[in-house]
């Protein structure tokens, strides 16, 4: 697809959805709503914030009430809408989150936006914090529409879903890549491929057993001692779904709404009940119980780990906690065993 | 239909902007028949609800509890399983909490629920139990042994165990000459006795000895404040209770009741989808849970 074809397809989706994408904001790679495709930056290194943002927003409405009426109902509020630019650990996050909000009792608020949601992915630039290759998830197979290689005239597209083909035959011209725009994606995904600095020494399938053995590692105390609790890691985590929920009630005092907001187990509240006793008093118990839910908890359940390796919670920790680095620790720890 | 990864979305049938799901946010509402004081911090509140789907619960299941403008909490059942109305006994400790002592006869209460996985009775067939209540732990095991008593016959020598901090904080003191002549031995014990009080004194591991248990038939039940958990499982244990004779009901806090939210998490598993009730050898290699 020619650099015109692609401009063709975000005008076209831009008149029918809400279209956001990678942008530049402050000079830091960021997801923003586009008016048109010329803001798009593609080929970038990682958003701060994941994509989760667009199906699982930080506050959302769950029940709208009016109190003199004594009338409730449910509010499933979701609209059409196109995300560009997400990378394969961005799209991997996506995958792991429909999942959940699938599980067991299906959430309908997220699964009503992700029905009306359409990916199409981006190639991506790693930082000294990306790992995603260590596991696994430098590519990405399903869960977009589309997905855009970027070559030097151009992009490599793939499709990923009948509506990604359907749009694209609507709204861009493509021909099919020739033997040279083939060895020229086969090169930058292998200059790619060599620029991860990060990775994490053992193998996805082993993580979940070696942080089994973890439950008394120092590893803990010694990381707990420096967190803020300030819950960054989990804001930018795209594949943490905890939440809260509250009322907001409107100034008449008559109208409210019930929301649903993010919420992280690294703060200190999370696992405090009514009568005051905190399940996970310290912080070192908090971190643990963060870091066994991306490696471990979970893997049962969805017979996969909770970390993509996109590196957001380490670049985004004011004390310079690693997850990598953390992980290496525990790895080393159970070798050493 | 779209497939995502493992996940199949169907289409909403209606416009966007509104799927055809239920949303499990959504709940029901009970009217307040009765609201009676049963302790300086407790009232107990039996609740006609609008919807017969919450009346099919088991002992030890709970609702989510709210109100608008105040938000939502897990509140256990203290009602029987059977029984046309809801009980629901409510410590006030919070907002929420505060604002449902405020309630009266009539007032109206949303629910959410059943939630949970509650007792098996058929488990404790035929065996002989200690019930083990510390503070408002009673009011969940209240549930528990009005279904357990309402079928005596199907069960061995039932103790309940019931500690409070004082003979004024202890609850349903009323009913307990009905379970014992139901044929419940009922002892009780208080940090703190009152003048008159004729109960023991002490926390409630001082009463675990005494019970007859030398038939390797008895199983315990453990409902109370976190920190009872550890003293009297060694108690039970001592007695020669192992892991798979012992079930616990444990509290977390929760905001979804549906498997979702995270804040109920031990280590790998959601209490409120797979607890609050436990068998101690479900919870082996779970060092967040007791």
């Amino acid at each position: 697809m020619s650099e015109k074809g692609f401009k063709g397809l975000v005008k076209g989706l831009l008149k029918t959805n809400r279209v956001y994408g990678t942008i530049e904001k402050d000079g830091f790679p960021a997801f923003g709503e586009l008016s048109r495709p010329e803001d798009l930056v593609l080929s970038t290194r990682p958003t701060h914030l994941s994509a989760k943002q667009f199906l699982f927003p930080q506050r959302e409405v769950l029940l709208r009430y009016d109190m003199k009426k004594g009338s409730h109902e449910a509010v499933i509020e979701s609209g059409k809408q196109v995300l560009i630019g997400l990378h394969p650990c961005d799209i991997k996050g996506l995958n792991l989150m429909d999942r959940v909000f699938a599980h067991g009792v299906p959430d309908p608020n997220y699964l009503a936006r992700r029905e009306q949601t359409i990916v199409i992915g981006g190639d991506c630039v790693p930082d000294d914090y990306c790992f995603c290759k260590s596991l696994g998830n430098s590519e990405v197979e399903s869960g977009f529409d589309i997905f855009l290689h970027v070559l030097g005239k151009g992009f490599l597209v793939r499709t990923g879903s009948d509506i990604g083909a359907a749009l694209l035959s609507e709204h861009a011209e493509t021909r099919e890549p020739s033997a040279r725009e083939f060895q020229e994606f086969r090169e930058r995904r292998a200059k790619r491929d060599s620029s991860f600095k990060a990775s994490v020494d053992a193998s996805p399938e082993e993580l979940p057993e070696i942080y089994s053995k973890s439950d008394e590692s120092g590893v803990w105390e010694k990381i707990g001692a420096i967190c803020t609790g300030c819950g960054s890691c989990n804001n930018v985590c795209p594949t943490c779904y905890c939440f809260d929920v509250k009322d907001e009630v409107k100034a008449n005092l008559v109208e409210g709404e019930r929301v649903r907001t993010w919420d992280g187990c690294a703060l200190e509240d999370f696992a405090k009940v009514a009568g005051g006793h905190n399940f996970r008093k310290t912080r070192a118990e908090r971190l643990r119980h963060r870091f066994n839910r991306k490696f471990r908890y979970l893997s049962g359940t969805f017979d996969s780990l909770f970390c993509v390796g996109c590196g957001r919670c380490s670049r985004a920790c004011l004390v310079k906690i690693n997850i990598v680095d953390v992980t290496n620790e525990i790895v080393r720890e159970y070798n050493n065993k | 239909m779209r497939l995502y990864g493992n996940t199949i979305i169907n289409n909403a049938e209606e416009e966007f902007g509104h799927s055809h799901m239920e949303s499990p946010y959504l709940p029901s509402l009970g009217i307040i028949e009765r609201s009676i004081r049963v302790s300086e911090k407790e009232r107990l509140f039996t609740i006609n609800p609008s919807n017969d789907s919450l009346l099919k619960y088991r002992p030890g299941q709970f609702y989510m509890v709210g109100l608008p403008g105040y938000g939502e909490a897990p509140i256990s059942i203290t009602s029987g399983p059977g029984e046309k109305k809801i009980e629901l006994c409510i410590r006030a400790v919070g907002n929420l909490t505060n604002a449902f002592h405020n309630l009266r006869k009539g007032d109206s209460i949303w629910l959410r629920g059943p939630f949970g996985r509650g007792f098996a009775l058929e488990e404790l067939e035929g065996r002989d139990i200690i019930f083990v209540a510390g503070g408002i732990g009673i009011v969940p095991m209240r549930s528990l042994l009005k279904a357990v008593l309402a079928r005596r016959d199907k069960f061995g020598r039932l103790t309940l165990i019931y500690g409070s901090k004082s003979p004024e904080e202890l609850l349903f003191v009323e009913e307990m000459d009905d379970w014992r002549g139901a044929g419940m031995d009922v002892q009780l014990t208080v940090d703190k006795p009152s003048l008159g009080w004729k109960g023991g004194t002490g926390v409630v591991t001082t009463l675990i000895p005494k019970v007859e248990t030398a038939d390797k038939n008895t199983i315990g039940v453990i409902i109370g404040p976190p920190v009872m958990y550890r003293f009297v499982i060694l108690s039970l244990n001592a007695k020669g209770l192992g892991a798979e004779d012992i079930y616990v009901s444990l509290e977390r806090r929760m905001k979804c009741g549906v498997g979702k939210c995270g804040h109920c998490q031990i280590n790998s598993i959601y209490v409120c989808q797979c607890g609050p009730v436990f068998r101690m050898s479900e919870l082996k290699g779970m060092p967040e849970a007791i």
